[in-house]
């Protein structure tokens, strides 16, 4: 198992009281899975996710990736759990503005001590990967959506890692684009065996995953 | 792609922010650098001039002061030159030589300098070596014979000085080493004055006192020239140190009505008391940049903080620790202290180049040295700036703000 949750729970102060935005999740994924997370707005996939990426801290219950504990661990373990295990995709691209698309899809090696010209290398044939080696240079203002969303894709592979964590990845793509980025994850999913664990409110993207966890009110509705 | 290149990168792309980040600490700097730049000057000045002043009382008209007779405003007081004679024929014993002079400020080619005009043989006389010069306050010593210590301390040149001052002519001028270089004038070579031709009998060896900044020619040339006949700005007396303390001061100045006469102890005084105060100014600067400085790189990278908040987050989601984003922060600060360090640096020594002639009549060289003074308060009140935004920025989740568009 690549990812175990057992009896998770969220729940945040609000001044009408107490809401539990995940309540009792329990769940395990297997290595090499795609699992999509839907839910109607509010519904607590978001919080699920940065729960298991470690950026936000569970009330209580268990967060196991592999034998690494996410809940327990301080806040050096987690950044070094993300920067070697995790890649990140986000609706926003979330790519720094000044940086051309090779310096965004490098940036999370800035911190590794590997020689810039394996990193370069490293990052081009991620380019490559996604169709975008002749924009190398270009800024992400200079890039149109669905490339950026390519770009932040190649950036979340740089790293090597075992899991994929998307959030709502093709929430800002018209449907074209969207089944472009999908297939390109899926692809990922498929040839290099990284489990792609996506939140989305869409139902096509949802089909793309193996398992498919429905959350409603921050509890498991279904997963299928 | 390292930190350092990321630190580079995010740097030039808010460079137009810089502007405003740096111009406290640089403007900061600057005043620092200009007012030691001077003061550092005046302090070899006020050495040297001990060294090499002759004289050890100099007689002023009333209601001039010893910064008149440095900075020779064009509107100093003057008095009548029949004074010299008055000493002269007086006998007061202890009064060894005199070496009267006329100062005013002219411009030459569209540069300001300044006119000395001499009586050659005075001027000779009066530029002995026995005098003993305790620098910085400390009492000054002179006997009336020759000090073989002292001997060692004359010019290099002194015989050729003796010589040039002994022959010259009507005609003739001198030019101190710096006016001489400014204007491109070279020994026996000519030069306009106020519409005379004068021989260059000789250019002075650099001495670092005002006289650099100096051209020297004979009284009575420069009087007629200048439109102030038998009018002189000082006499310098040399006078014996048993002389003066027997009471030579209070004689001269029952035959020398309307004067002020005062010693070189005294204008030493005066001088260091200035550079105290240049020096108190300095320190005064020092306190406001550590603290307006400090404030306004501190806003600066909280506002650049502020600025990138989705940024940081994201750099923390990826893996980028505490201690990098603290490390970036600080980074950006330093690059931003040695700017500030490094352009203050300039400014404030071009600054006091160019002011050090107008306002203390000296001629003033960059001193390297403020260099790593400059860079060393100047990353020093960065980094302190910095520290609380760099903490405030290890502070930001990761993932904060991603969300919005």
């Amino acid at each position: 198992m690549i990812l175990k949750v057992n009896n998770l729970h969220k729940k945040y102060q609000h001044a009408d009281g107490v809401i539990n935005a995940l309540d009792q999740i329990n769940f395990e994924v297997k290595e090499g899975a795609f699992v999509t997370i839907t839910g109607s707005s509010g519904s607590g996939k978001t919080t699920l996710l940065l729960s298991l990426a470690g950026l936000i801290k569970a009330t209580s219950g268990e967060i196991y990736f592999r034998d690494f504990r996410i809940d327990k661990a301080n806040d050096k373990e987690l950044s070094d759990f993300r920067k070697n295990h995790v890649g990140f995709v986000m609706q926003t691209f979330a790519l720094i503005p000044y940086l051309t698309a090779i310096e965004n899809v490098m940036l999370p090696l800035a911190v590794s001590r590997l020689p810039d010209s394996q990193k370069y290398e490293a990052a081009m044939d991620l380019l490559k990967l996604v169709g975008l080696e002749n924009r190398k240079n270009h800024l992400p203002k200079e890039l149109s959506a669905g490339q950026q969303q390519r770009v932040a894709i190649a950036r979340a592979l740089i790293n090597k890692p075992s899991l994929i964590l998307a959030d709502e990845p093709t929430g800002n793509l018209d449907p074209v684009l969207s089944k472009e980025i999908l297939d390109l994850l899926s692809d990922i999913n498929k040839k290099q065996g990284i489990t792609v664990l996506m939140v989305t409110h869409s139902p096509m993207a949802a089909r793309y995953g193996t398992i498919q966890i429905q959350l409603q009110d921050g509890k498991i509705n279904s997963i299928t | 792609m390292n930190i350092r290149k990321l630190v580079w990168v995010e740097f030039m792309y808010h460079k137009s922010q810089l502007i405003s980040g740096l111009l406290a600490i640089m403007l900061g700097v600057a005043v620092i650098v200009g007012i030691r730049s001077i003061s550092v000057v005046s302090e070899k000045a006020v050495a040297i001039n001990l060294d090499n002043l002759g004289a050890n009382i100099l007689v002023l008209p009333q209601g001039s002061n010893v910064d008149n007779y440095y900075s020779a405003d064009i509107d100093a007081p003057t008095f009548p030159e029949e004074y010299v004679e008055r000493v002269a024929t007086s006998s007061l014993a202890g009064v060894d030589n005199m070496s009267p002079k006329l100062t005013r400020r002219i411009i030459i080619s569209g540069q300001k300098t300044v006119l000395t005009g001499i009586l050659p043989k005075s001027e000779l006389a009066s530029k002995p070596i026995w005098q003993n010069s305790g620098l910085f306050g400390s009492s000054l010593k002179a006997s009336c014979g020759p000090s073989p210590v002292n001997e060692s301390l004359g010019y290099k040149d002194e015989k050729l000085q003796r010589k040039s001052i002994d022959s010259l002519a009507a005609d003739d001028c001198m030019m101190g080493y710096s006016v001489a270089k400014r204007l491109n004038v070279k020994e026996n070579g000519t030069i306009v004055i106020e519409g005379k031709t004068f021989k260059v009998a000789k250019v002075i060896s650099e001495t670092g006192t005002i006289d650099d900044d100096r051209i020297f020619a004979h009284l009575h040339t420069v009087q007629h020239l200048l439109g102030i006949k038998e009018q002189i700005s000082a006499i310098e007396i040399m006078g014996c140190c048993n002389a003066i303390s027997d009471g030579l001061l209070g004689k001269l100045r029952n035959i020398l009505p309307n004067t002020k006469i005062t010693t070189i102890g005294q204008i030493v005084a005066t001088q260091i008391q200035t550079n105290k105060m240049m020096n108190k100014v300095s320190l005064i600067f020092l306190i406001i940049i550590i603290f307006v400085g400090g404030i306004s790189i501190g806003n600066f990278m909280w506002a650049n903080v502020n600025e990138r908040r989705k940024e940081i987050g994201m750099l923390r989601m990826i893996g980028f620790s505490r201690a990098v984003i603290y490390k970036m922060l600080l980074a950006k600060a330093f690059i931003l202290g040695v700017l500030g360090g490094i352009v203050g640096y300039i400014i404030g020594t071009a600054a006091g180049m160019w002011l050090g002639p107008e306002i203390a009549g000296l001629s003033v060289a960059p001193v390297p040295g403020l260099i790593g003074i400059s860079l060393l308060i100047s990353i020093g009140v960065s980094l302190i700036g910095a520290l609380i935004p760099a903490y405030l920025a290890g502070r930001i989740e990761p993932f904060s703000n991603m969300q919005e568009g």
